[in-house]
């Protein structure tokens, strides 16, 4: 164990500890930890290339065959997820943890209805369950369900699938929520509605939330805490106001003074990151983000800072921290 | 009035699968003074994209005209298109398909230059050198190809190939939509200052209004096919007038939690109508918090209030 939360883990619906990933033997996920409690919207937020999908996937023991987990461990609740058989992992999703995808068109079943589909994550024919599944679809804001109950995904606009995604992946009422993107490929108006909607069960029904997104908007949005992550590694986390409000990893900092606001000068320069992400062959030692640093140093070169705390339940690791 | 893109009254219809046509656009009217941006913004569906097609002469209009730099384009020969080309050129969401991977960039750039004669051998190579140059890439990149680069140095490519001719106006669709937070701001502030420095005209399509607002000088948003406001851009996020308009600079979530989670919107309800089959009277009365019985009924036609134009009876 190296980098300690800052939390009581006893309260963790879900831990992350020293999670690490490899393809062959480059990794791609280096011992990231973070935790979420019940009823929490914990954000991985990155650029493409960080690792906040994969380890998604890690979570849910569905890495694509190529990617290995070579060290750490998920606990959900009291149970380790690293040891379980695939049989027991397959009882857990769906009941225990469950996924919704940025894409839902593609993520649903496209022959079956949706009754069916919502009926299935409660493993009961849809005839046994309808009245419970009509419910579900009316607490995630899908008018008509009478009809839509028996409708199938390409009857349905996206906003609404992702609608009947999140109904299917909160039925069985599970303890922790892996959203990947789930408001990316929708419009803005139907994102609102998504993530108020996101936001409202995960506090009704005590569901810690795991975001993964690129976009800081969303975060700020319904994130109570954030988790940065840079080339395989949480480069700063903490509550999503303080982190926002005094960004100590200077990766987060440049990050946020490069997205464009509607507050902000039309046309006057925004924040760059010069060069770009390092590939995972090119990661080399000490800090990733060390060759575009504007306060790198020949420690940070060398040296691999480690996650540690600065200030009100808050990591970075950095060597050399904004304010700091 | 100067103006180097003159749109009137377009209408663009596809074959519809029922039977009835999908009315990507519906009678759009709008101008592009030289060397001003002109942002073009909604949700999927409101005929954004197809626009900036018809602009370029990439798809030919039901009916309207399409006037860029004097030249009507709507039915308008090959050969005229082509003329027209060298005014009017294109910078698309996503870079890796809009190069093609066995060709080198330096080619690629060069390629506009060489079919219309404009320059050959070494003053081509040393033209092809200075647009890489501008948009901040090197000469000796022209012999890479685009697998070579990464997402935003594709984008790069694209926006020199884009300038070889030096257009009047330069159409980009979602332009920066596919590339990541960091690279997204390189990518502006390169538009921006190629902006000043040629003084070419833009309009700008994108789904993102703070993009859309950092980068334009008037902006129209667009709801299923027909404009709903079109306004100088500080007067259309300081006071926007149609609900379609407020409802969607409510809906972007402010990279600031302090701010975002001090404000009170009510997330806009319903989905987005199908174009195959729009709503009479007002196309957003059936979303619209505040539509009244009229507007089921009657068109509203776009009128002007205050600096802005607005298609709304109760603006």
């Amino acid at each position: 164990m190296t980098a300690l939360s800052v939390r009581d883990l006893s309260l963790a619906a879900l831990a992350v500890r020293d999670l690490s990933l490899a393809i062959g033997r480059t990794n791609i996920v280096d011992a990231i930890s973070f935790d979420v409690a019940p009823g929490e919207v914990l954000a991985l937020v990155g650029e493409s290339g960080c690792g906040k999908s994969v380890t998604a996937q890690a979570i849910m023991r569905l890495l694509p065959a190529a990617i290995r987990q070579t060290g750490g461990e998920i606990t959900l609740g009291a149970t380790s997820l690293s040891n379980l058989s695939a049989r027991a992992m397959r009882d857990l999703r769906g009941r225990q943890i469950a996924m919704i995808f940025q894409e839902p068109q593609s993520a649903l079943d496209p022959l079956a209805t949706v009754g069916n589909q919502i009926a299935e994550a409660l493993r009961q024919p849809l005839a046994r369950v309808r009245a419970e599944v009509r419910q579900m679809l009316v607490e995630v804001g899908i008018s008509d369900p009478d009809r839509r109950i028996d409708q199938h995904p390409f009857e349905l606009s996206g906003g609404m699938c992702q609608r009947v995604m999140i109904a299917i992946a909160l039925i069985a009422r599970p303890a922790v929520l892996i959203a990947d993107e789930p408001t990316t490929a929708l419009d803005v108006t139907i994102q609102a509605q998504i993530l108020a909607l996101l936001r409202r069960l995960a506090a009704e029904r005590q569901t810690a939330v795991v975001l993964i997104t690129h976009d800081m908007g969303v975060v700020a949005d319904i994130a109570d805490r954030v988790a940065v992550m840079y080339a395989g590694r949480v480069a700063e986390t903490g509550p999503t106001a303080a982190v926002f409000a005094t960004p100590a990893h200077p990766y987060t900092a440049l990050l946020l003074a490069s997205i464009p606001r509607l507050s902000d000068v039309p046309k006057s320069a925004l924040a760059v990151i010069d060069g770009q992400v390092p590939q995972p062959a090119d990661y080399g030692t000490g800090c990733r983000f060390a060759g575009r640093c504007p306060r790198g140093d020949r420690r940070c070169v060398a040296e691999t800072p480690a996650l540690g705390p600065v200030a009100d339940g808050r990591l970075v690791a950095c060597f050399h921290p904004v304010g700091g | 009035m100067e103006t180097i893109l003159e749109i009137t009254d377009l209408r663009v219809h596809f074959p519809g699968r029922g039977g009835a046509p999908v009315r990507a656009v519906d009678g759009v009217s709008l101008h592009i003074a030289p060397g001003e941006t002109l942002g073009l913004v909604g949700e999927s569906g409101c005929g954004k994209s197809t626009i900036a097609n018809a602009a370029v002469g990439l798809l030919a209009p039901t009916s309207g005209r399409i006037v860029v730099a004097g030249t009507d384009i709507a039915g308008a020969s090959p050969r005229v298109l082509r003329e027209v080309r060298a005014q009017v050129q294109m910078v698309f969401q996503d870079p890796i398909t809009s190069l093609n991977p066995r060709m080198t960039i330096g080619t690629a750039i060069g390629e506009s230059l060489l079919v219309r004669g404009r320059a050959a051998g070494a003053a081509l190579r040393a033209r092809v050198g200075e647009l890489l140059q501008e948009v901040g890439l090197r000469p000796d990149h022209a012999d890479r190809y685009p697998h070579q680069f990464s997402g935003g140095q594709r984008q790069r490519v694209v926006i020199a190939r884009a300038l070889a001719l030096r257009p009047a106006l330069l159409v980009c669709d979602e332009a920066v939509s596919a590339l990541d937070v960091s690279v997204r701001a390189q990518i502006l502030n390169l538009l921006v200052a190629l902006q000043a420095r040629y003084g070419m005209a833009m309009l700008f399509v994108s789904h993102d209004l703070a993009v859309v607002r950092h980068v334009c000088d008037r902006v129209a948003v667009m709801y299923l096919g027909q404009l709903a406001e079109i306004a100088p851009r500080d007067a259309l996020f300081a006071a926007p007038r149609h609900p379609y308009t407020q409802a969607l600079i409510a809906a972007v979530p402010d990279p600031d939690p302090a701010v975002q989670r001090a404000r009170v919107s009510v997330p806009l309800v319903g989905e987005i109508p199908s174009p195959a089959n729009p709503p009479p009277g007002c196309r957003f009365h059936t979303r619209c918090p505040v539509a009244v019985s009229r507007c089921a009924v009657d068109v509203p036609a776009l009128r002007s209030v205050g600096a802005a134009m607005v298609a709304c009876h109760l603006a």
